[in-house]
């Protein structure tokens, strides 16, 4: 009986694989389409995941990853004997919680007001130069934001001229510091953000704002009412993935934006692991034992975030 | 449809296992990344015609090589003429890599690491990469040099136990891995070697205000002529007008390690125990200096802003700073007096250097030790090529070559006359070396076999200004005689080669960032003490365990 199962079983499961063999043949190009993707992921995500074990090892270049010994917890010693390492996750996480309150919104509020835009030329222009930004690297951004905000800079001309202001040091300023990574960060990629969300939009069923409409509801009712709702699992799920990423993230928007003034409030634990493995003497082994501390904890706030979104009645990223 | 999906998670699991095996085994046998040196790391079996030495050089080989100061984008083989007498001489092919002056030892360190290093290298070999270098050495990362080499390169055995490192980095190694280049050879100063780092002066503003023109001052002389500066603004700049300008790095130097010789460093105490430099009474007055400066307005308002060399565009470029303090060499002198003069249109005497003294009127320093930059061999080069870039540094220590690395080709630029002295042969208004377009020879300079650097020469170059290297030699000395051996000390080795643990991590504390974060941040001089001995604390984690070690 149970031999008769078991080949049942295999029968069933030929059949499966050549039901999908049969699948990805039928739909070949869409298959095509996400086999970049599929390689993008196994080439940086999965199988650098192997140099985590350096983590725990004492790494010899000659012996490679896996010939290095196996040092136990030496490196994570050493990285909380660090006060500048518990600072930098403070840092980090202060920076980021930021970034989900200040940031996370604007694409929201972005594709709310281009799906309001009636005339079409005019949406297809503000689309542009919102996302424009999206494309200009953060060293060219950080030079703009010299030229704008420094001492001899822009704005700091006009308050002089209009208000007799002395020059104000924006960006030799910790407590600016924060503020500018925020405005930045919206300047440079809210409007490419708020792209998912127009596509999440474009979704929601028209007729929805016909019935709406003839209800009587305002633009800003059928926005609250019909609309809001309609992405509220794609927020739900960007919320989660952007919780994911407190502890990481945004390093070369910090490394160009920071200088020596402003540098106790910018060292996150993205700074910090560059600093450590590339400024002072290399060492591997320190660095990605910081970098396993900062994924484990990513994790474990990915999956909280998922979990209370789901106790709240939300939708989740994960079935 | 759960059995589908298990064998897809499975054939992507192995597939993952695969390549990444496959990778792996390609890591043995050849490097992985693909920097552009080492792909050209061969020996050509074709011979290529042209002039040889007793068919010496008859196989023509190909050398890689990096180092910051390469001109990126230049033919090292061919691009001058001075780069095809030596190619030709030697029978090579020169393949440059530029390297970043900010990326030097990552760059180097992680090709090494990765088994993929060119041909030929300079290591920025210093107290801060020693840890590494000796880690490199330990794994066989960097070619022993043959135990006879010393014979077969006598002229750069010569040049080596010069160096001082040189030697004891033998002694230390049991071998030759690294060849120091040496700052001077003929022409050395004396031990402990002074720097060339000097305060870059506007005589013009200074004699304007009314103050003496000197070839030394105190931090506190200046900071009084800078406040003069910028009270009376000679130049009549208004907003643009930088007293004092420093990058935050060139900061640190000039109030802090002018100030308190040990200011980055562990140093042995009068009791005979070790210390940190950071904490010494010394180390807090020139902070305060430096707090002083920037709050008063007197050194510009955004030193933290400035990138590399940014300091040195405002007074030679742009005339709008009155003290900056940058590299004085001999060699240099002239040629930035006379791109001063030509970017700002005024004369060249307006520029002037002195040497920097401390607040108790004496000149700070730790020793320079004689090299800057250690050349170092891939374990893969082929021994060719090793041997062949030998014989060009063994040519350019010799009587011919030494000269030639700063003056150009014999007998078309410069040449001896009937005493041995050196004769320029280059008209006037000619730039020997310089960018394309700029100097005759662009790959003049410290690439091409170069063991002795141009330091050394200068003093006798015919091709510079007696008066400046008159002056120049002034510089160097009066630094002896404004120095005691307290503030102007011998290289301590014990500090120096200590590659522990905790010593690589108390060397990844960033002095020049932390302190200048210091003077941006307190809003008093009172909180400034606070915040530095906050941090002095802050750091005891990571330095006590160090000085225990030293003190043990």
């Amino acid at each position: 009986m149970a031999a008769l199962v078991k080949n049942e079983k295999k029968l069933h499961l030929k059949k499966r694989i050549a039901h999908t063999g049969r699948n990805i043949l039928l739909n070949k190009e869409k298959y095509f389409l996400i086999l970049p993707g599929v390689v993008w992921y196994a080439i940086f995500a999965y199988i650098p995941l192997f140099g985590l074990s350096l983590a725990f090892k004492k790494f010899i270049a000659k012996d490679g990853i896996f010939g290095s010994p196996w040092v136990g917890m030496v490196n994570f010693e050493n990285v909380f004997a660090d006060p500048a390492f518990a600072q930098s996750i403070l840092t980090t996480l202060r920076i980021n919680a930021g970034r989900l309150v200040f940031v996370f919104p604007f694409p929201i509020f972005f594709a709310l007001l281009f799906n309001e835009v009636r005339i079409g030329r005019f949406k297809k222009v503000l689309q542009s130069v919102f996302t424009f930004p999206h494309f200009l690297s953060w060293v060219i951004v950080a030079s703009i934001m010299i030229n704008i905000l420094g001492q001899q800079g822009l704005v700091n001309s006009f308050l002089k001229l209009v208000f007799g202001i002395q020059p104000i040091k924006f960006l030799g300023t910790p407590s600016y510091f924060q503020p500018l990574v925020y405005i930045t960060d919206i300047w440079k990629s809210a409007g490419w953000s708020a792209i998912i969300y127009m596509a999440a939009i474009a979704g929601i069923d028209i007729e929805q704002y016909e019935a709406a409409e003839i209800d009587g509801a305002s633009r800003l009712q059928r926005m609250w009412y019909i609309t809001l709702p309609g992405i509220k699992s794609t927020i739900v799920v960007l919320f989660i993935l952007a919780v994911g990423y407190l502890m990481s993230g945004g390093f070369e928007q910090i490394f160009n934006l920071s200088n020596a003034a402003t540098w106790k409030v910018a060292e996150t634990l993205d700074m910090y692991i560059y600093r450590i493995t590339f400024r002072g003497s290399v060492d591997f082994s320190f660095s990605a034992a910081v970098s396993l501390f900062r994924s484990v904890i990513n994790l474990v706030l990915l999956l909280a975030a998922d979990r209370i979104s789901k106790r709240i009645g939300g939708s989740g990223l994960l079935a | 449809m759960k059995s589908v999906k298990r064998v897809i998670c499975l054939l992507l699991a192995v597939l993952l296992v695969a390549v990444f095996t496959a990778c792996n085994k390609e890591v043995d046998t050849k490097p992985t990344a693909t920097p552009e040196p080492t792909q050209s790391t061969s020996v050509e079996e074709t011979p290529t015609p042209g002039p040889t030495e007793e068919n010496k050089y008859a196989e023509r080989v190909t050398i890689t090589y990096a180092c910051p100061q390469v001109r990126a984008g230049f033919d090292y083989t061919n691009g001058d003429d001075y780069a095809k007498m030596l190619s030709e001489k030697f029978n090579y092919e020169f393949k440059t890599t530029n390297l970043p002056w900010n990326e030097w030892h990552s760059l180097l360190s992680t090709w090494i690491m990765a088994q993929n290093m060119p041909d030929v290298i300079i290591y920025n070999y210093g107290e801060g990469t020693h840890a590494d270098a000796v880690n490199f050495v330990q794994q066989g990362l960097i070619r022993r040099l043959p135990d006879d080499w010393k014979e077969k390169w006598p002229g750069v055995a010569d040049v080596y136990a010069k160096t001082t490192l040189g030697p004891k980095l033998e002694e230390m190694f049991g071998g030759t891995y690294f060849i120091p280049r040496a700052r001077f050879y003929y022409n050395l100063l004396g031990e402990p070697l002074a720097n060339h780092w000097s305060a870059w002066v506007r005589w013009d503003w200074i004699q304007a205000v009314g103050k003496e023109k000197k070839n030394n001052y105190s931090i506190p002389e200046l900071m009084e002529i800078a406040r003069l500066i910028k009270e009376k603004d000679p130049d009549g700049l208004g907003d643009r007008l930088a007293p004092m300008s420093f990058t935050t790095n060139n900061a640190a130097r000039f109030f802090l390690e002018a100030n308190s010789t040990y200011w980055n460093t562990f140093y042995k105490g009068a009791d005979g125990k070790y210390a940190w430099g950071a904490a010494h009474e010394r180390t807090l007055e020139g902070l305060k200096l430096w707090y002083q400066a920037f709050t008063e307005g007197i050194l510009d308002p955004e030193f933290y802003l400035l990138e590399y060399e940014q300091d040195m565009e405002k007074f030679q470029t742009l005339g709008e700073a009155g003290i900056s303090y940058l590299g004085g060499q001999t060699a240099d002198i002239e040629r930035y007096r006379i791109d001063f003069s030509t970017r700002t249109g005024l004369p060249q005497e307006a520029f002037g250097m002195a040497t920097l003294l401390g607040t108790d009127g004496y000149y700070h320093q730790r020793d320079l030790i004689n090299y800057w930059g250690a050349i170092a061999f891939s374990p893969k080069a082929d021994e060719k090529v090793v041997e062949r870039w030998l014989d060009v540094m063994e040519w350019a220590c010799s009587e011919d070559g030494y000269p030639s690395t700063s003056m150009g080709i014999k007998g078309v630029d410069w040449d001896r006359d009937a005493n041995g002295n050196l004769v320029s042969l280059v008209p006037e208004g000619v730039l020997l070396s310089g960018d394309v377009g700029e100097g005759k020879y662009p790959s003049l300079g410290h690439v091409l076999g170069s063991v002795i650097l141009w330091d050394d020469l200068q003093f006798d170059n015919p091709n510079i200004t007696p008066s400046y290297r008159d002056e120049s030699k002034a510089l160097y000395q009066n630094r002896y005689d404004l120095s005691t051996p307290e503030t102007f000390t011998k290289v301590d080795w014990k500090v120096w080669m200590n590659g522990t643990e905790n010593m690589r991590r108390a060397r990844g504390i960033a002095y020049d960032t932390e302190f200048a974060n210091m003077v941006t941040t307190a809003k008093s001089e009172e909180d400034l003490v606070q915040i530095y001995e906050k941090w002095l604390q802050d750091q005891m984690a990571i330095i006590q365990p160090v000085l225990d070690e030293l003190n043990q």
